[in-house]
């Protein structure tokens, strides 16, 4: 039947949330990428990450900027290249912040004409087999009477991607039609853990990112943020939503609706640890037919289970005409003087939402329960 | 009376309660976690002014989001309005726009709900 969502994530949705640590996160934007959009995700991803690196480790932190500023702009540039081809659209581009115990992961990934590859290939090799003195050199030379490629870079961009990681250009190409390659590249730093465990980063590696990345391609999806919750970063994807304007009614809508969902889960959601980051949790926002689906989960208390159940039942259960006289009620009812049990949050959940709100609860160890939460909002023009 | 400003921030709104200058504005955006502690100084602002309100009030409601912890904190604002309401002449103004039904619903909402003067204002 239809009635089933073809957003497999759905039931995955634990397997992610589980992956990553207590301190960790992993921020996936899939999509067109415009100069607006850019800004927004840099400022997300900073925040994070000095969120979890506090003040020693400013010097990291700026690294981290650059570096993702650098692999950015180098998605955008390829996308301009490519302006006036639909390829963008049916391949759109991939970014990846990715925190994993101590280190960073920054992936993009773009199409590139397939006669571009083997220059690309052999610059990065060129750059790979070279040791900090002679990166330093090198980048010197291109600087003072290199050629400029027609990207206006030489492949600087690069060098000082590698410079500032401090670690190797890991890429892979993978071969998509007749004309195009997509192009992947991922910077990991820092780069003095030598003998890394690469079992418990399983999950940033290149190969990683790229089956996240096919998940996603294959559910449509646009945005996964994993990790921890706060207003600050509620805030940053709230601009995010707003600079992919491209449907403006649909985008208030969405965004209406992701405040409500993400504001659930910092008020209510449990912390497995007690960090002053935010509360765990996992949201993604994808496309399935003329639907947008938001999915969010996170961990709760095993006895508010069936309290939420109830709500969410109820809310399900009402015809739309009655649940608005139902919000009615709820907005005068001042006695309830904790706002937090209002129920008003539900109630506007399914106003808003274009089908009954669908939920899961799954039994963890230790009295918890993850709870996932899904809304959908028909593509208006 | 002394007048009240709250500048905006990323997650509240710009609140201008001003008698003097006849300026009573809420505007941009309202996604605050605590809407209730935001919002009390507001309401008891208004139970204030309430006591010996300008003949003419103007309310100006001219909001971006709203989430709904703040709709709930909003709606305490109209009713306190048409408290005003029973020593001079007040007027809600909603403005919404025109793409943004969520808004317009919420409007429609609060008018239905309340006897003051309610106006939806839809902008372009």
């Amino acid at each position: 039947m239809a009635k089933e969502s073809t957003n497999n994530l759905f039931g995955a949705a634990y397997d992610l949330f589980k992956r990553i640590g207590d301190s960790d996160f992993e921020y996936v934007y899939r999509g067109y990428f415009n100069h607006n959009i850019t800004k927004k995700i840099l400022i997300l991803a900073d925040k994070s990450i000095a969120k979890v690196t506090g003040d020693t480790q400013a010097t990291l932190q700026k690294r981290i900027y650059y570096i993702m500023v650098e692999g950015l702009q180098n998605i955008t540039h390829h996308q301009d290249e490519i302006a006036n081809d639909r390829n963008f659209e049916k391949y759109p581009g991939i970014f990846a912040i990715q925190k994993s115990g101590e280190k960073y992961f920054i992936t993009t990934g773009n199409i590139v004409a397939n006669d571009k590859v083997a220059d690309l290939k052999s610059r990065l090799d060129v750059i790979n087999s070279l040791d900090k003195d002679e990166l330093k050199k090198y980048h010197r030379e291109i600087l003072t009477g290199g050629t400029i490629s027609d990207k206006g870079g030489a492949g600087l961009g690069l060098i000082e991607m590698s410079r500032k990681s401090g670690s190797k250009l890991h890429y892979k190409f993978d071969r998509l039609d007749d004309e195009y390659t997509y192009f992947y590249l991922q910077t990991q730093l820092p780069s003095d853990n030598k003998n890394d465990d690469d079992t418990i980063h399983a999950h940033c590696s290149m190969d990683g990112v790229m089956s996240l990345h096919q998940r996603m391609t294959k559910d449509n999806l646009q945005l996964l943020f994993n990790g921890f919750f706060n207003q600050e970063n509620l805030l940053s994807l709230l601009a995010i939503i707003k600079s992919r304007s491209n449907l403006p009614l649909t985008t208030i809508k969405i965004s209406n609706v992701m405040v409500e969902m993400l504001q659930n889960i910092i008020k209510h959601g449990e912390k497995s640890v007690n960090t002053s980051a935010g509360v765990p949790g996992v949201f993604f926002l994808g496309q399935t037919g003329n639907e947008t689906i938001l999915t969010s989960g996170n961990i709760i208390n095993e006895d508010a289970a069936s309290v939420i159940a109830q709500r969410l039942e109820f809310v399900n259960g009402m015809a739309k005409d009655a649940l608005s006289d139902y919000y009615d009620d709820i907005l005068l009812d001042f006695d309830s003087a904790d706002a937090k049990k209002t129920g008003l949050g539900f109630t506007d959940l399914r106003l808003k939402s274009d089908r009954p709100l669908k939920y899961e609860f799954q039994k963890l160890d230790g009295g918890n329960t993850f709870y996932l939460l899904q809304t959908a909002i028909k593509t208006n023009k | 009376m002394e007048k009240l400003i709250l500048e905006e921030t990323e997650d509240t709104p710009e609140i201008i309660l001003d008698p003097e200058e006849g300026k009573f504005k809420i505007s941009k955006i309202s996604v605050p976690e605590n809407a209730l502690d935001f919002y009390r100084p507001v309401l008891d602002w208004i139970k204030q002014y309430a006591e010996e309100p300008n003949i003419q009030t103007v309310f100006d409601f001219d909001l971006e989001y709203v989430n709904t912890a703040s709709s709930k904190q909003i709606i305490q604002i109209i009713l306190l309005l048409q408290k005003v309401s029973e020593k001079g002449n007040v007027k809600v103004n909603w403005y919404y726009e025109s793409i943004d039904e969520d808004m317009r619903a919420l409007g429609a909402r609060y008018k239905k709900l309340v006897t003051v003067p309610f106006d939806l204002v839809e902008i372009e």
